[in-house]
């Protein structure tokens, strides 16, 4: 059966809708997956899921409704809560739904060499394990997950947009004394994760952090992985490139654009083309065509992020930012592959604290930008080798103002989730030692 | 079936109601729907676990069709997974004062918009406010032919206000949630509390960093039970060897008057009738009188750990039960307020939670307060804004000193492998000396 075919109850559901509201759009999600989890180096449980789940946006004279269920034989009473929930909705300036363009039907985040079966989740695992070999320490905990799934998206002005995704998904937790490691990878491409170094990795870091030494409390170059960079920059300052956050007040850049609000040398842009990226879609979650939205170029902020509602309401035009959380979320702004950018040097020639993680990013003040966390698996470096393990230290600052004192950014890029990321080098920045 | 050691079935429907309030627009407000379950079958292994997103029910051929295929799965695992036999039961889930769904969503709205009207304020730039109502209808079997069904609905609401002055941002964030029922009315202090914390922050100097004493309020020094003790003493952590209390159990490691609890069976936002796989709930003494007292545990973990009771199993919808916190909390001692603040002198009162993490297998946990006030001569003087504390398990906890006599509970929702729970944490005010405080201010 033809996949349109399969989903013909889309077409009636849209029948009907219109004979209530304006516009109506249905947001489609099935999928599978299988997945292994590790407790130390046993597998412990096999998981197979069948995901299958559809929401629903209506728009009536400016006001918008939404509904969401994993029942696709109850979209009737689906629709009618969704027409039901935009009747308490303030009605806003509302420009229409997307109407539909051609766009290459060639998949960005698919792999068909991907086989979503038991065999190949156990030699990921294999792999890792292989990886982890390599230290003494000792695996705790790991999983390995491949996925597929099915996107639809489907309007009243004509849309019919599908997309195929895969995922592969791999983690690592070592333990060695009473330090940790922790490493993982994930990719659409199977050829993109390297399960032997993520179980290296784990290790290697579990190993290294054991008998660390204290710091003592200053200012200090640090060297933020990718991985503790991501923290940083996901939890705060991405969320202020977001148009709703800047019209809502919530946003510190709000009062920033055409202002320096990074050091010269960073560029910042959502690029949702970039080939075999994780987050590469020709469409939004709302069917706006997705194009390279440049925020900041050489320290310049340029532009925020917008989706199709909160461009209506404030004259501007979407970026094609809109994503979902899921088949049940309405759209909301964020991003597909977000890239930091810029002169790439060594950053590691001179001595620095290289900070591999950090624990509690997410209790900053987004507002602010005000920051403490805790470093974990953190060395002094010196010419890109690492040196002493810090024991136990906190860094605190605000994400913000640490832009402006980047000095340098790695010549390798790492993708963490849907961020492209730099190792990156700041100066003077204030750690309290123990 | 043949091979089949143990199976359960745990089936979850239910709908979500959500109203989003900002600045005065009613962004979206209405229902969705789930339906999701998870079964797990062991046969001479580990685990085989199928997800299944709009499951229905069946018997026969059917359902021994889906053991069969988690079997399949079963034989791949390589770990002997051995239950230890439990206490089951169910308790009843409490009555609510105003069941939500007897109230209509005009109504809720109305009332949500009075609770975000009263955060605004001249210089608070943005209100928003969040009315969340869950109502899940949980139905449990297994192959021992124990059966449960329940309903629980817990809903609630949080108000945020942004202040801004001059480029400086500040939040004042409330939050109220329960398993008691409709929760939305008389609230509208609770946004001008919001918006009251939001401006006085912005006269709110950074505080300092560095060790130095501090008094927690019940709700900080919840989550410090939750983050520094709760996460060590989960039966799979340790069984993993990720947490630093592995092989500790009668190791002093705090204050004689320090003692702390999970009990998933006290009526707080983190309460379970029956755990989730269809074992008893009851108290665990993780800390008692400063020692190491027992873990929390699952049947599984129960059977390979040891020390402590199952129980503790928890699970979002469709998703495979892990072992969780629920209600934790550090018992109240007999110190009064006023004594706290005495015996502190000199150093920081911190108030409110902005959440917190563990590194359970290093022992090390950071979390953040809301806001806080200088302490001087035993008295609050200046109002500190970012201020968060750091420490290692094993070490931190000596530091309580004291226990006030006024515990109080405050919900919130976990997060652990992918699902967030929902939980509730408490304590009365604790002194804690030698804490670790990060800030941004300088001398």
């Amino acid at each position: 059966m033809r996949w349109w075919v399969a989903v013909a109850w889309i077409d009636q559901l849209i029948y009907e809708a219109q004979k209530n509201v304006d516009e109506v759009e249905v947001f489609f999600v099935k999928g599978t997956s299988v997945s292994a989890d590790l407790k130390q180096k046993k597998i412990n449980l096999a998981t197979t899921s069948e995901d299958c789940g559809f929401g629903i946006r209506t728009i009536h004279k400016g006001r918008i409704g939404s509904s969401s269920t994993n029942n696709v034989s109850q979209w009737r009473e689906c629709l009618n809560a969704a027409i039901a929930s935009g009747n308490l909705a303030t009605p806003q300036d509302w420009e229409g739904l997307p109407e539909t363009v051609s766009l290459s039907p060639a998949p960005l985040s698919f792999d068909d060499s991907i086989r979503i079966e038991p065999p190949v989740v156990i030699d990921l695992i294999e792999k890792m394990l292989e990886g982890a070999a390599e230290h003494p320490a000792e695996v705790a905990a790991g999983s390995a997950s491949l996925s597929s799934s099915t996107v639809t998206l489907a309007n009243s002005k004509g849309v019919r947009y599908t997309s195929q995704h895969t995922g592969v998904s791999l983690s690592l937790e070592a333990v060695h004394g009473h330090s940790t490691g922790y490493e993982f990878d994930h990719s659409s491409f199977f050829d993109k994760v390297d399960p032997v170094l993520v179980g290296e990795r784990a290790t290697f870091f579990a190993t290294e952090s054991d008998n660390g030494k204290d710091i003592a409390t200053g200012e200090y170059d640090i060297l933020l992985s990718p991985l503790a960079y991501g923290e940083l920059l996901g939890n705060v300052f991405v969320p202020a490139l977001s148009g709703r956050n800047v019209h809502a007040g919530r946003s510190r850049l709000a009062q920033s654009l055409g202002k320096n609000v990074t050091d010269p040398q960073i560029t910042m842009y959502d690029d949702p083309l970039l080939e075999k990226a994780n987050g590469s879609v020709r469409w939004d979650a709302e069917g706006t065509p997705t194009r390279r939205v440049d925020f900041i170029r050489e320290g310049i902020l340029e532009t925020f992020a917008y989706d199709l509602k909160t461009a209506y309401r404030f004259g501007k035009k979407s970026t094609a930012s809109a994503k979902r959380g899921g088949f049940g979320g309405l759209p909301s702004i964020g991003h597909h592959n977000f890239v930091v950018d810029g002169k790439r040097n060594e950053v590691a020639d001179e001595r620095v604290v290289y900070v591999h993680n950090v624990v509690g990013a997410h209790t900053a003040n987004p507002m602010s930008g005000e920051f403490s966390v805790e470093l974990s698996n953190a060395f002094w470096m010196e010419e890109g080798e690492f040196d002493v393990p810090i024991r136990s230290a906190m860094l605190s600052g605000n994400v913000f103002d640490l832009h402006h004192t980047i000095s340098g950014l790695s010549k390798e890029s790492r993708a963490i989730g849907s961020m492209i990321l730099p190792s990156v080098k700041i100066n003077k920045q204030h750690i309290i030692g123990k | 079936m043949p091979g089949i050691q143990y199976y359960d079935l745990r089936h979850v429907t239910g709908q979500v109601t959500h109203i989003d309030i900002d600045n005065g627009v009613v962004e979206s407000a209405g229902t969705s729907f789930f339906n999701k379950a998870v079964i797990r079958v062991l046969s001479g292994t580990g685990w085989g676990i199928l997800q299944i997103d709009n499951y229905v029910p069946c018997t026969g051929k059917k359902f021994d069709a889906m053991l069969e295929s988690a079997c399949g799965l079963a034989r791949i695992t390589q770990e002997n997974v051995i239950l230890a036999e439990a206490p089951h039961g169910m308790l009843a889930v409490p009555p609510m004062k105003e069941d939500p769904r007897d109230v209509s969503i005009e109504e809720k709205s109305s009332l949500l918009s009075g609770i975000e009207t009263a955060a605004r304020h001249p210089l608070v730039v943005n209100t928003r406010a969040n009315f969340i109502e869950k109502i899940e209808h949980v139905r449990f079997t297994d192959s021992s032919e124990n059966e449960y069904g329940y309903q629980m609905c817990r809903s609630g609401f949080n108000v945020l206000a942004v202040a801004s002055r001059n480029g400086n941002v500040q939040m004042g964030y409330e939050r109220e949630h329960s398993i008691h029922g409709f929760n939305l009315r008389h609230q509208q202090s609770q946004g001008k509390k919001a918006a009251d914390i939001a401006v006085a922050l912005l006269d709110a100097g950074a505080a300092k960093s560095g060790k130095m004493r501090a008094v927690l309020d019940p709700e900080l020094a919840g989550v410090f039970a939750h983050e520094a003790i709760g996460h060590a003493s989960e039966g799979d952590l340790v069984k993993e060897g990720n947490s630093v209390l592995k092989g500790k159990t009668g190791q002093k490691i705090g204050n004689e008057n320090l003692t702390i609890i999970d009990d998933p069976g006290i009526y707080e936002f983190g309460f379970d009738p029956v755990d989730a796989e269809g074992v008893a709930v009851s108290r665990t003494e993780i800390i008692k009188k400063g020692v190491i007292n027992a873990f929390l545990h699952n049947r599984e973990t129960l059977a390979s750990v040891g020390n402590g009771v199952a129980g503790h199993a928890r699970a979002m919808p469709g998703e495979s039960p892990l072992v969780r916190m629920s209600n934790t909390f550090i018992e109240a001692g007999d110190a009064t307020e006023h004594e706290i603040f005495e015996e502190c002198q000199n150093g920081i009162f911190l108030k409110g939670s902005r959440g917190g993490q563990v590194d359970p297998g290093r022992g090390i946990f950071q979390f953040n307060a809301e806001y806080g006030y200088l302490i001087e001569k035993g008295e609050c003087t200046t109002m500190v804004r970012d201020v968060s504390l750091s420490g290692e398990i094993l070490v931190t906890l000596h530091g309580i000193t004291l226990c006030g006599n006024n515990r109080s509970m405050s919900p919130g929702y976990c997060g652990k492998g992918g699902q967030s729970v929902p939980v509730s944490d408490g304590a009365p005010h604790v002194l804690l000396n030698d804490a670790v405080v990060g800030g941004s201010g300088v001398d």
